[in-house]
């Protein structure tokens, strides 16, 4: 249809002006409009999700890099807070060193963590965190990086890459909190995360991973960080384990 | 449920920065002009957190309307019939008993733009949006409101003008007009046209209601529908010669850039209370 190739020859021109010439008898005036409002709508929703990538790339080079973004995307979500998600893919294609991709990607796992819709499970009365399965705060993310991406800043634009475990969560008045995890305990919440089973249990494993000699020793120190991550909001209580009858 | 008849009176559209102030001068005087509220969906669905819980404040003391951004009416690429689908869902939710568009597209093949862009009036396209209107109107299972939107570049292919391509497209759609008086204005300098003769060719019996904003004068004959500055006087009138002409309608303050503190946006509020006051007044004299 005539009017949807003009269309095409609209949009194309808007994402690219370098590349593709405005339709025909439209006024250059008039398109600038165009080219510079959907641009910098684009430009807004995505910046305001990485403050600290935009500091460090500089001005000019995270505009080439978010119109790069605009000239080729292809963001089909209606919902505007996924836009960032999708730029985020977008960095994943392009050149640019590892630790900041992975800052990027922290940076969106703030917004994400702040906008999930989540539902509380039911909870025991009392929390049991060693004998039943400790419930990790539904809205979190549970993250890991090769490099410590929260010590990045306009100041620090590049650090050496060292594992980083950061548990991120959103409290009750819905402010975000992260809490920075060692190895063991950024293991011991994977378990919890992923299967039902008891805190004991969990630590079990873990000692059964460092070959401990002790334990009981693993179970004492994992008792207490789940305690603190209790009483910080980021563990919310505890279910009673569901029983398998054996066949 | 509540129904397009609880929307009445004037309204505003529910910005995040304005939310506090809202809650905290609910029930007082001062806002009791507010009668409804206005959100964009694409905001509003799925989104937990502070924003359900705000959201779930609301519903429970306003009226409100979906005005929907992105559903690309005009675009090239099917209709997004899933996002229809949990919009519909989304309002019975929340107990929202209609939903506008913009009589626009907002993407090409390759994915959305997220900004409003003008459809070439022409025959084709007509019938093409106006298709594309019921089948959202049958997804939903009620009809949608569609506004008059801003624009700013003239299509040469074009081969009628704008008031007869809407009233075409609300004939064919058989859909509700959602009049926005600002941009009847905008355009009219835009394109140099007379707003009042575009006003008086408005179907009256499609009005389900309208919106009312300011804009920013970049050229003399050039204005961008920012809706961040103060509504200006030839809108006001417009707005009132819309009154006369059609009796009062549901109108909504729209600010979404540039947003002041509440109290520097009641006295629009008020003020499109009083024009809707005036009309009802002569109306019963009459």
């Amino acid at each position: 249809m005539l009017f949807q190739e003009y269309q095409a020859q609209f949009t194309a021109h808007i994402r690219n002006p370098q590349a593709n010439r405005k339709p025909a008898r439209v006024a250059d005036s008039r398109m600038a409009v165009y080219r510079e409002i959907v641009f910098n709508n684009i430009f807004a929703s995505v910046s305001a999700c990485f403050p600290v990538c935009r500091q460090i790339f500089g001005a000019r080079a995270w505009r080439k890099l978010v119109r790069g973004f605009f000239a080729g995307h292809g963001s089909e979500t209606p919902f505007f807070r996924e836009i960032p998600a999708q730029f985020l893919k977008y960095l994943s294609t392009q050149t640019i060193p590892e630790h900041l991709k992975q800052l990027a990607h922290y940076e969106w796992a703030e917004l994400h963590v702040s906008t999930m819709h989540v539902e509380t499970p039911p909870l025991s009365a009392q929390a049991n965190l060693l004998s039943e399965h400790p419930i990790l705060n539904p809205a979190h993310l549970l993250l890991a990086y090769d490099y410590p991406v929260h010590m990045l800043s306009k100041r620090h634009k590049t650090a050496e890459p060292a594992p980083t475990h950061i548990l991120m969560y959103r409290d009750d008045e819905f402010e975000i909190k992260f809490i920075v995890l060692n190895a063991i305990t950024y293991q011991l919440l994977k378990h919890i995360q992923q299967q039902a089973i008891s805190g004991k249990q969990a630590l079990l494993e873990i000692a059964k991973t460092l070959q401990h000699p002790l334990p009981e020793t693993i179970i004492e120190f994992g008792q207490q960080i789940l305690q603190d991550l209790l009483q910080q909001g980021a563990i919310i209580g505890s279910q009673k384990l569901k029983i398998i009858k054996s066949p | 449920m509540a129904s397009i008849a609880d929307i009445k009176g004037a309204g505003l559209g529910l910005k995040r920065e304005l939310i506090p102030q809202i809650q905290s001068r609910y029930q007082t005087p001062e806002i009791s002009n507010i009668q409804f509220l206005e959100i964009a969906p694409e905001n509003w669905i799925g989104a937990g957190g502070k924003s359900a819980h705000d959201l779930a404040w609301f519903v429970e003391r306003y009226p409100i309307v979906c005005h929907g951004l992105c559903l690309s009416l005009g675009g090239p690429k099917p209709l997004n019939t899933d996002f229809l689908k949990q919009v519909k869902v989304f309002m019975t939710e929340h107990k929202i008993p209609l939903y506008t568009e913009h009589l626009s597209y907002c993407g090409d093949t390759h994915g959305l733009l997220y900004d409003l862009l003008p459809i070439p009036f022409t025959e084709e396209a007509v019938k093409y949006v106006a298709a594309r209107i019921r089948q959202a109107q049958d997804v939903l299972g009620q009809r949608i409101g569609i506004e008059n939107a801003s624009f700013y570049a003239a299509a040469p292919i074009s081969d009628m003008d704008e008031i007869t391509f809407l009233k075409a497209v609300l004939d064919e759609a058989d859909c509700l007009l959602h009049l926005d008086i600002n941009n009847i204005y905008v355009n009219s300098v835009n394109f140099n046209f007379d707003a009042y003769a575009f006003l008086r060719q408005i179907p009256k019996d499609k009005i389900v209601y309208a919106h009312i904003a300011g804009h920013l004068q970049v050229q003399p004959d050039l204005l961008v529908d920012t809706h961040g500055e103060d509504i200006i006087d030839p809108v006001w009138a417009l707005l009132d010669e819309a009154y006369s002409l059609f009796g009062n309608f549901p109108t909504l303050l729209e600010r979404d850039t540039n947003i002041p503190p509440l109290a520097e946006l009641l006295p629009e509020i008020i003020k499109i209370a009083e024009y809707q006051a005036r009309y009802r007044a002569t109306q019963k004299a009459a």
